[in-house]
């Protein structure tokens, strides 16, 4: 079957995993996602430190200032004597980057240095810049950021070892069996059922996107069992499981009942009586309530709302609500069963193209669209939308019931959507 | 180390100006790059995109591609998309990596004119300038390829060169006696722009506008001044004389420059200018003087009494000097979108002067 050249195509048509042919790319103006200096400052009182030219620099120094974070981020401007001069590279780095911290009015515990691609390409000697910084900056910890966009398309992105960097300064501590944590995510866990179990437990929860100082940030290190529910955070999770000789569980977001209960079955934990049965009805009631309120409307989904877009649409299409469009450019490994599933039983439903170079010129419909995510929204033109990204720390039933109201009410309540989507990092303070 | 920034962000880029300043040209304008330069542009330096839409891509550019200098995707990449979306011209903007491994714009622009019939042409980036450079890149490049002389003039016509969101916030440029032929490149068009030949005068109300200007000087004969028009007529700060103060207006030199003239016809008070992006030559007086990064800014203001600039050159001022906010877009982005005034009407946002 071959891959569309258009911006859209049915999903019974479409070719797993990658629907579309690559091109020229278009950027939507829609930025409720996190970037990696979003990430970076999750860990309390770390300093950023990028080094860059001024276009890449731009980004991200915007970023922390709109957030209202610029005393926790510095720079450092390449040029280009530091591409023509042989060593000039790692002189730059190292001085800017001791520059820098000299600068400050308080040398900070941790700062995350991020190179970029042209150190790469440089051959830049990596190593030799933190062994110098190190030296210079015993107390500090560094953490080896990059920002290196080009090597994304392959492998892993820059926020994948970013986490994979972060969660690396996490120190082995004494395991208590009574401590469990939360990592990986960026939103920290909110109508969750894990959380939920966690807390009839009685045990202490930890959280990488919740920690107040750099103390409790680094005492994640004596969790025992971690929870991962973010497919980005999966590889720093992995990581930290392995070096500390602790569990984890990896249980995205998901929208399909039997998935929800075996991930919960097998984490071992205490389950109340009832608890998957009373689960389901709470859903499937609050799905009634939905199918009334919205009736057939179309609803439109991205793939920024929820870590499994495609588990969410065969959720909402099986239920009878009328699902037209999934904003994706690709399908992630994990969701292939869904997608034979929606191919097979909702041939029709449509799978658009997020960066095609046609969506400058998206044709949007006089119809009225219920969209989940972002993306979804401002292609659908709609103020009806559900404002999440990454799935909002939602997850099992009690998640799945919050999202169905957050449904809800984005069709009762229309937003402001050119005030929110141009706006970075959901969830972060934002200035403008 | 003049390198480093501590308080202050870096200005807009010169991939990000190029592609502001060929937004509304009726182009395609594709930055060779991973996503970085786009995600940059899109988000932080251009306010346009709610309003009007403009064909602005990225090549998504790989490491391998970038390793072997792999073109070909490129080259196919930019025909499909133009087959696609008809633009009236193709623009190829560069940015590190392709700088690096010296990719040659030059000859991919001519492979893809006899590929796609269409006007193609490169401008001169990298990503290690600042967005006036890009601009004054952009505007020159696309000068030389798409003008032609012209049949007529237009009698008093006048084209206003240099004008983009990342400066200005209105055009609403009151000339009496002038028709205005085209504006590069703010609430115009492709049919406009390629007009500007046959005007009689061109005004550079930047320093991104000066280098076109000249071409068309050279080229069409059309004589230019550079500084914002006040009183409906044109007007070369220039001619105004300033003496050295400890007033500061800090910012790009056209536009301060205009501003310290309007202040000093007005009031008999001098400013002086410290321009702080990267295109003075021959823009600035004997008064005036260049600062290039923080350090030196910081530095350049520590005597001043009295400050124009943007608001977040106020973390570096000294706190018993006077302040007068005056946001640009390409320094505070849009922390201060808000508040940017018409810089226009002076009387505005210098009130008290």
């Amino acid at each position: 079957m071959p891959t569309s050249s258009d911006e859209r195509v049915r999903i019974g048509d479409a070719e797993f995993p990658k629907p579309f042919v690559n091109g020229l790319e278009f950027n939507a103006p829609v930025h409720g996602t996190w970037n990696i200096v979003h990430i970076g400052f999750r860990i309390p009182e770390a300093h950023q430190i990028y080094i860059c030219a001024d276009n890449c620099l731009r980004g991200v120094v915007m970023t922390a200032a709109e957030m209202g974070e610029l005393g926790r981020f510095s720079s450092v401007v390449l040029e280009e004597d530091d591409m023509t001069h042989s060593g000039r590279i790692e002189e730059t780095t190292i001085e800017g980057v001791t520059d820098c911290i000299r600068k400050l009015p308080k040398i900070p515990p941790v700062v995350i240095v991020f190179p970029v691609c042209v150190h790469r390409f440089m051959g830049c000697d990596i190593g030799y810049i933190y062994k110098e910084l190190e030296k210079r900056f015993p107390d500090v910890i560094f953490i080896r950021g990059f920002m290196d966009p080009v090597m994304q398309k392959r492998g892993t992105t820059p926020d994948q070892r970013l986490r994979k960097a972060m969660s690396d300064i996490i120190p082995k501590l004494p395991a208590k069996e009574d401590t469990v944590a939360f990592a990986g995510s960026d939103m920290p866990a909110s109508e969750n059922d894990f959380k939920k179990i966690l807390e009839l437990n009685g045990l202490t929860i930890k959280d990488t996107a919740d920690c107040r100082t750099l103390e409790e940030y680094l005492s994640i290190g004596e969790s025992s069992l971690f929870i991962c529910q973010y497919p980005a955070g999966l590889m720093a999770v992995r990581a930290i499981t392995q070096r500390l000789d602790r569990k984890y569980i990896y249980c995205p977001l998901s929208f399909d009942f039997d998935t929800v209960e075996e991930e919960i079955r097998q984490s071992g934990l205490s389950v109340p009586d009832r608890f998957f049965e009373d689960g389901k009805d709470a859903c499937m009631a609050e799905l009634k309530k939905l199918k009334d309120l919205i009736g057939d409307m179309p609803v439109a989904v991205d793939y920024t709302a929820v870590p499994k877009p495609l588990s969410l649409a065969r959720f909402l299409a099986d239920n009878g609500i009328n699902v037209k469009t999934v904003y994706l450019d690709s399908v992630d490994g994990s969701e292939k069963a869904d997608f034979e599933y929606l191919q097979n039983n909702f041939p029709e439903l449509i799978l658009h193209s997020t960066m095609h170079v046609s969506d400058r010129r998206p044709v949007r419909s006089e119809e009225k669209v219920l969209s989940i995510g972002q993306k979804a929204a401002w292609f659908e033109g709609t103020g009806n939308f559900v404002n999440i990204i990454e799935g909002g720390g939602l997850y099992g039933f009690s998640g799945i019931c919050e999202f169905i109201r957050l449904m809800e009410d984005a069709f009762n309540n229309s937003k402001d959507m050119r005030d929110i989507v141009p706006r970075k990092g959901l969830g972060c303070r934002s200035c403008i | 180390m003049k390198k480093t920034y501590r308080i202050l962000p870096v200005y807009t880029g010169d991939v990000s100006g190029a592609a502001s300043a060929l937004y509304e040209f009726g182009g395609m304008t594709v930055i060779h790059d991973p996503s970085g330069c786009n995600s940059t542009y899109n988000t932080h330096d251009e306010t346009r995109w709610f309003d009007k839409e403009s064909l602005i891509y990225i090549s998504g550019l790989n490491d391998i591609d970038a390793i072997t200098g792999n073109d070909d995707k490129f080259i196919s990449d930019i025909c499909a998309a133009a087959k696609r979306m008809k633009p009236r011209f193709i623009a190829l903007a560069n940015s590190p990596l392709p700088y690096l491994n010296g990719t040659d714009f030059k000859g991919i622009c001519r492979v893809l004119e006899e590929k796609t019939g269409l006007p193609c042409f490169y401008v001169n980036t990298n990503a290690m300038h600042d967005y006036s450079k890009g601009q004054s890149e952009a505007f020159l490049s696309f000068a030389k390829k798409m003008l032609q002389s012209p049949e007529k003039k237009i009698p008093n016509g006048v084209n206003i060169i240099g004008m983009t969101p990342l400066d200005f916030t209105s055009t609403k440029i009151e000339l009496s006696g002038y028709e205005t032929v085209s504006n590069w490149g703010l609430n115009t068009s492709y049919d406009e722009a390629v007009r500007a030949a046959e005007a009689e005068l061109n005004i550079a109300v930047s320093s991104s506008g000066i280098a076109s200007c000249k071409y068309m000087e050279e080229e069409y004969g059309i004589p230019y001044i550079k500084g914002l028009p006040w009183n409906g007529r044109p007007f070369d700060y220039m001619d105004v004389e300033r003496k050295p103060s400890a007033n500061y207006i800090v910012g790009e030199p056209v536009i301060s420059g205009s501003i310290a003239a309007y202040i000093k016809i007005k009031t008999g008070i001098d400013y002086n200018v410290i321009a702080t992006t990267e295109i003075t030559d021959g823009l600035l007086l004997d008064c005036d003087r260049k600062c290039h990064g923080e350090e030196e800014l910081e530095e350049a203001l520590k005597d001043a009494d009295n400050i124009i600039a943007d608001p977040m050159v106020k973390l570096i001022s000294p706190p018993n000097a006077n302040f007068i906010e005056l946001p640009h877009f390409a320094l505070s982005g849009r922390l201060y979108l808000k508040k940017i005034p018409d810089l226009l009407k002076p009387g505005l946002y210098c009130p008290g002067i």
